[in-house]
């Protein structure tokens, strides 16, 4: 049975009038003026799909591609400029943790109004308040008649969600809420969502936790610039989507000296990073160690050089700075090779930088943010599908052992 | 008519959420504040003795047709504060609630007549200090007193509509939010607050204008169940203002309900 059915939906946002809300004088101009000349966006463009009940429905795709504006149209927050969307059953959407919490108002006051407005009845949410007070954890329960305006950012969002994850929908629209709180809470989540899921609820979940996604969902929906690029068995989707993102960016080369990016003194030939895909998986995980090889033309005799690497988290930050020891080199093309291990990168998107230096001090050349690129999250006999803190994601052995048998 | 039936049902259906919406919005009009609730009476009350300071002091006036003053301000007052605060909130609401109409659908005019609560309870308070200050000044109280929920009624229903009107095009073009503080500023002298339209009523536009601008009936026939005695030369104004009251309501909602889909796409 068909539970959701979007059939060629379009949304188109104007960006000229977008840009800022109309005064009246610009909208008396545009209404007497000749046509301004539309600048179209397209946030969704010609959308189909449809999924059935029961169905657990992941929604991944880059920023951009629509994911949200899908979420508002299939919860009814906006419409679509053009096509339909039919949904049968009751919807509630989560869009946001703690959507309309009032800072004025007391922990226990919020859960009313958030339930309510969420589209929880009030006998419902009464029936439920012990169950979501306990969820929420014990710092809640102490402070339930404080105001929420002096919970911490953690407290508040523990809060939001235990509401939420005690409604009782027959579609639950999610969008990353469960990216929030510290990873205790993280991973009571999620068990809460698998607990959800193995229920016979529908559920439309947008992630960037492409680990959570593979876990929870049946079926993936991938979106690209505002259309469907592909729909279907959660792995086979996600498969194709990690060799994608993985496959860009991945490789440079130069026909000649003069095209070669850098200065006159040197110019980059060739650069490449290989990651050692396991057998089974054409993705870069994090268990593959990969390697960095790259060449460039050196104008300079006799000259002390080296290399730097610099590695950065797509936040910014730098991760690692890898350099060598310096020594003599000619005019001439100069390679280098880097082997990075496995298990060392957690997940994430990363990008690099390689520099060459003289003289251990001079910068002759920086080739600033070369490649980017994005390792998957890979997990076996485990429960918990939470994004793995940290940027760096060692297996350094741990020795456990029972030292008693008794307390 | 249909929609109507059907925004009603709906809203009905939603009466849970309403409830809690208008009982935030109460909860938190005077929280922090050391005097609380008493705002809601010194408010009214300073806005007549500032007008009995200008009257009997300044121009030396003793009554206003026959009445005593600080009865025709305080009801005039405390009707026109119902007005227009109402009319301020439901014109903000969408714009002060848009966290929410950003994240979750519910119908749209249950945010809108959820924040006529604190208007609506400022006003209680406001004819309960009418009444003491009533028994106070003339010994009696008006048995035609049961008719004054009609008079609040037909009052909300303008408030309701013109506030939904401008909710429904401020959002788009935010001139119109620039026009309301005037509005609300100048209605109040153009409208029988602090005088009767008994000085109005021998002009022979004075139909018009109390078809225009519907405080001016229904001020004065709030006043007729008020006041004891208080008498209006002929009625009909009243009904022509509430006519308004009752197409401005309509109109409003139907404006309101076409143009709702299209506001997030403008928050």
């Amino acid at each position: 049975m068909k539970i959701v059915e979007v059939n060629n939906i379009t949304k188109k946002y104007n960006l000229n009038r977008l840009a800022e809300p109309v005064s009246i004088r610009n909208g008396l101009k545009t209404l007497f003026s000749k046509k301004e000349k539309p600048n179209e966006y397209y946030a969704l463009n010609d959308v189909s799909f449809s999924i059935n009940k029961g169905d657990k429905l992941g929604i991944i795709g880059n920023n951009g591609a629509g994911k949200s504006t899908l979420l508002k149209i299939l919860s009814r927050i906006t419409n679509p400029s053009s096509g339909n969307v039919k949904v049968s059953g009751k919807v509630a959407s989560l869009l946001e943790v703690g959507t309309g919490f009032h800072p004025e108002l007391s922990g226990r006051e919020n859960i009313f109004l958030n339930g309510a407005i969420l589209g929880m009845s009030k006998q419902e949410i009464k029936a439920q308040f012990d169950e979501i007070v306990d969820f929420a954890g014990p710092q809640i329960s102490n402070f339930l008649d404080t105001p929420v305006k002096r919970y911490s950012s953690g407290m508040y969002v523990r809060l939001g969600f235990a509401i939420s994850a005690h409604l009782n929908p027959e579609i639950l629209i999610v969008d990353e809420v469960l990216a929030v709180g510290d990873a205790d809470f993280q991973k009571k989540s999620l068990g809460k969502m698998k607990e959800v899921a193995a229920n016979e609820k529908t559920i439309l979940f947008v992630s960037h936790n492409l680990t959570a996604v593979s876990n929870l969902c049946n079926k993936t929906l991938h979106l690209e610039k505002g259309t469907v690029k592909q729909i279907g068995e959660t792995s086979q989707v996600l498969k194709n989507y990690m060799s994608e993102v993985q496959s860009k960016n991945m490789y440079y080369e130069a026909e000649s000296f003069a095209s070669g990016i850098g200065n006159d003194l040197v110019r980059l030939k060739y650069a490449e990073i290989k990651p050692e895909l396991a057998k089974d998986l054409d993705y870069w995980t994090v268990n593959d160690p990969f390697n960095l090889h790259f060449e460039f033309w050196n104008t300079l005799n006799d000259v002390d050089l080296n290399v730097s690497v610099h590695l950065y988290a797509s936040t910014g930050e730098c991760i690692f700075n890898i350099g060598n020891q310096p020594a003599r080199f000619n005019e001439g093309i100069v390679s280098a090779d880097i082997a990075i291990p496995g298990n060392f990168l957690n997940d994430g998107s990363y990008y690099l930088s390689i520099m060459v230096v003289k003289n251990s001090s001079i910068v002759l050349v920086n080739f600033e943010e070369l490649f980017e690129f994005e390792i998957a999250d890979y997990r076996e006999n485990t429960t918990w599908y939470g994004k793995w803190p940290g940027y760096v994601r060692p297996n350094f052995p741990v020795k456990m052992k029972q030292v008693t048998s008794e307390i | 008519m249909g929609l109507y039936i059907k925004l009603f049902s709906e809203i009905f259906r939603e009466r849970e959420l309403l409830y809690i919406l208008a009982k935030r919005d109460i909860s938190i009009r005077y929280k922090q504040t050391y005097l609380g609730i008493i705002w809601a009476i010194i408010r009214p009350v300073l806005t007549m003795l500032v007008f009995l300071f200008a009257f009997k002091n300044v121009a030396k006036i003793n009554d206003i047709s026959g009445f005593p003053i600080q009865l025709i301000i305080f009801s005039g007052v405390i009707f026109w504060n119902l007005f227009a605060n109402t009319f301020q909130a439901v014109s903000n609401s969408i714009l002060a609630n848009h966290n929410l109409v950003s994240k979750v659908y519910f119908p749209r005019l249950i945010i809108a007549f959820s924040s006529i609560a604190v208007s609506l309870f400022d006003f209680i308070i406001g004819l309960i200090v009418y009444i003491i200050l009533s028994l106070f000044l003339i010994q009696t109280l008006s048995f035609t007193l049961l008719l004054l929920p009609f008079a609040v009624l037909l009052l909300l229903f303008f408030s309701i509509g013109l506030g939904l009107l401008f909710c429904s095009f401020s959002i788009k073009y935010r001139d119109l939010l620039q026009m309301i503080p005037l509005i609300v500023q100048y209605g109040f002298f153009v409208s029988p607050i602090v005088y009767t339209a008994q000085s109005l009523q021998i002009s022979n536009w004075f139909n018009v204008y109390a078809l225009i601008n519907p405080l001016v009936g229904i001020v004065e026939y709030a006043r007729t169940i008020l006041i004891p005695n208080y008498e209006v030369k002929s009625a009909d104004f009243i009904y022509l203002s509430i006519t308004t009251c009752i197409i401005t309501f309509f109109v409003g909602i139907y404006v309101f309900t076409k143009k709702e889909s299209s506001f997030v796409d403008y928050l």
